[in-house]
């Protein structure tokens, strides 16, 4: 850059009035998420109570709010949402454990990876509901065939994560460690624990985030109790509110177990040079 | 002291990064080892490391042969390497596990203190320049005061400012213990500026092409007639003779400064 063009930028830079921006307090940005959705609420609600709609099919946020209310005071709410709950969390700590072992195995060792890693890629392309059927007749119709579907979904994003992860690690830093002569353990708890955790985590969520959807199609294919049992029972016997209550009751559930596994590995991920620091 | 025996290295696709090299060094030597791109002067001193393992011949620490990184081999590495999850501290104490925490606390203090970053102890490493950074990884690797330390073109990523502090910076840190150095650059003066002996390798295949003593007196002044005349003889052994690089500087000022009003 020649020396006029740069004196010309720092007196436009100079003169420039710095643009007011939109700031927002700290405590309200988790807010701003819910001006949206409460917005829309509230528009739905004002058009049910007008009467333009008779809010038959679509209920209106009150409506929505009674079967809630109606569903927590007989304790119905609590049965589903624990049945649920417990069938996501054995899945989900299933499909971990498998996922992360035989993930880590895979990255660690080649002759591991040649061996298994075709076969588990072949089945990855399999739409895991197809297992249903096979699942209802080796497993039965009960927990047994829903939990092993939820481990299933949960498996692959994990199992991808943790060899993906593995096999990334930096060379050079792993170098580090030779220099300092760690053993095999040291090497993993000092040096290649740390270096995955990241990627790790996030395959954790993807993980998670699959158990949510999988526990639906678990329980479409016959429960008794449950979210997806609700969502089921609704439609049959025509009940929108019910069926809303049950989506929203899912939303909640799978925000905050997502939030949760952010909140327990945030203070093991403060070192990270991150785009967005929240 | 440390010696190596006709060390070479042939890659399995059959090119000769270095071609038997014998050398001796003797306890708290400083040996700048120069030489262009391929000349094998960093596969030499990784396999001084013990971070790889020559195919021919061998390195030999006080009567024991280097087959794996060694307690008394410390090397500091071109970046800093620094590992991300760890505080600055922590990164400088990582090879001190083993040791009481006490005496792990106070030489990790130390260490900073000397390198002049104990205000970054609590600090994580990205919060680092890349000057701090490498005067970290320094610390890191004088901290279990290694016998020998390897350095391979530890400040060719930096700055020419900071480059030279962190020379001079060395130099001091080197006083405190004296230990062997071996360090690779291609840059000719900070070879002048830190060596008692350079070691000039010219490639393919990688090989010794001249040793020069380079025994003035410290602090060394870069601008004095001494320090040019072995500038020259480097040069000359790395076959780039001064005036060429003086005729090329000036047709670049020249062009620079606009070939037409020039003349």
């Amino acid at each position: 850059m020649s020396l006029v063009a740069m004196t010309a930028t720092s007196e436009r830079a100079a003169t420039e009035q710095p643009v007011p921006k939109v700031r927002v307090a700290r405590w309200a940005r988790p807010a701003l998420g819910l001006l949206v959705p409460v917005v829309l609420a509230l528009l739905w609600e004002m058009a049910v109570r007008a009467g333009w709609s008779n809010g038959r099919l679509v209920p209106p946020p009150s409506r929505i709010y009674q079967e809630f209310a109606e569903l927590a005071r007989s304790g119905e709410l609590l049965r589903h949402v624990t049945a649920t709950m417990l069938r996501v969390a054995v899945g989900f700590a299933l499909g971990t454990a498998a996922g992360t072992l035989i993930g880590a195995v895979a990255g660690a060792s080649s002759l591991a990876r040649r061996l298994i890693d075709p076969s588990l890629q072949g089945l990855r392309a399999v739409p895991s509901i197809a297992w249903i059927p096979l699942f209802i007749l080796w497993l039965g119709i009960f927990e047994t065939s829903k939990v092993a579907l939820i481990a299933v979904g949960v498996f692959f994003p994990i199992y991808l994560g943790v060899m993906g992860a593995i096999l990334s690690v930096d060379r050079k830093i792993v170098e580090v460690g030779r220099v300092y002569r760690l053993s095999g353990p040291a090497m993993v708890r000092r040096i290649l624990l740390p270096a995955v955790l990241p990627a790790y985590v996030i395959s954790l969520r993807a993980g998670l985030g699959l158990g949510w959807m999988f526990v639906i199609a678990a329980e479409f294919m016959g429960a008794s109790e449950g979210l997806g049992y609700l969502l089921i029972d609704g439609q049959q016997l025509g009940k929108p509110a019910e069926i809303v209550a049950a989506i929203l009751a899912f939303a909640v559930l799978g925000k905050l177990t997502d939030w949760l596994i952010v909140l327990i590995s945030s203070p093991f991920l403060r070192w990270e040079d991150r785009f967005a620091r929240t | 002291m440390l010696v190596l025996d006709r060390v070479g290295k042939t890659y399995p696709n059959g090119v000769r990064a270095l071609d038997g090299v014998s050398l001796e060094v003797v306890p708290g030597e400083i040996l700048v080892v120069i030489g262009g791109s391929g000349s094998g002067k960093s596969t030499m001193l990784r396999a001084i490391s013990g971070l790889d393992t020559p195919t021919q011949g061998r390195v030999v620490l006080d009567g024991a042969v280097i087959t794996a990184p060694h307690e008394k081999i410390g090397i500091i590495f071109q970046e800093p390497r620094l590992l991300p999850w760890l505080r600055v501290a922590d990164n400088v104490g990582f090879g001190l596990e083993h040791y009481p925490r006490e005496e792990r606390r106070a030489r990790i203090e130390g260490a900073l203190d000397r390198v002049g970053l104990t205000e970054k102890a609590r600090g994580w490493p990205r919060e680092l320049s890349g000057g701090q950074a490498q005067r970290v990884a320094i610390a890191r690797a004088l901290v279990p005061r290694p016998q020998v330390l390897l350095l391979d073109e530890p400040f060719s990523a930096l700055d020419a400012f900071t480059r030279a502090d962190l020379q001079d910076h060395l130099l001091d840190l080197w006083a405190d213990f004296k230990p062997t150095l071996v360090m690779v650059t291609h840059d000719v003066e900070e070879a002048i500026v830190l060596a008692d002996r350079i070691m000039v390798m010219r490639p393919r295949p990688g090989r010794v092409y001249e040793e020069i003593a380079c025994e003035l007196p410290r602090p060394r002044d870069r601008q004095s007639a001494a320090f040019d005349f072995v500038k020259r003889r480097v040069l000359a052994a790395l076959d780039r003779s001064l005036d060429r690089l003086v005729i090329t500087v000036d047709t670049e000022t020249k062009a620079a400064a606009g070939g037409g009003l020039w003349w």
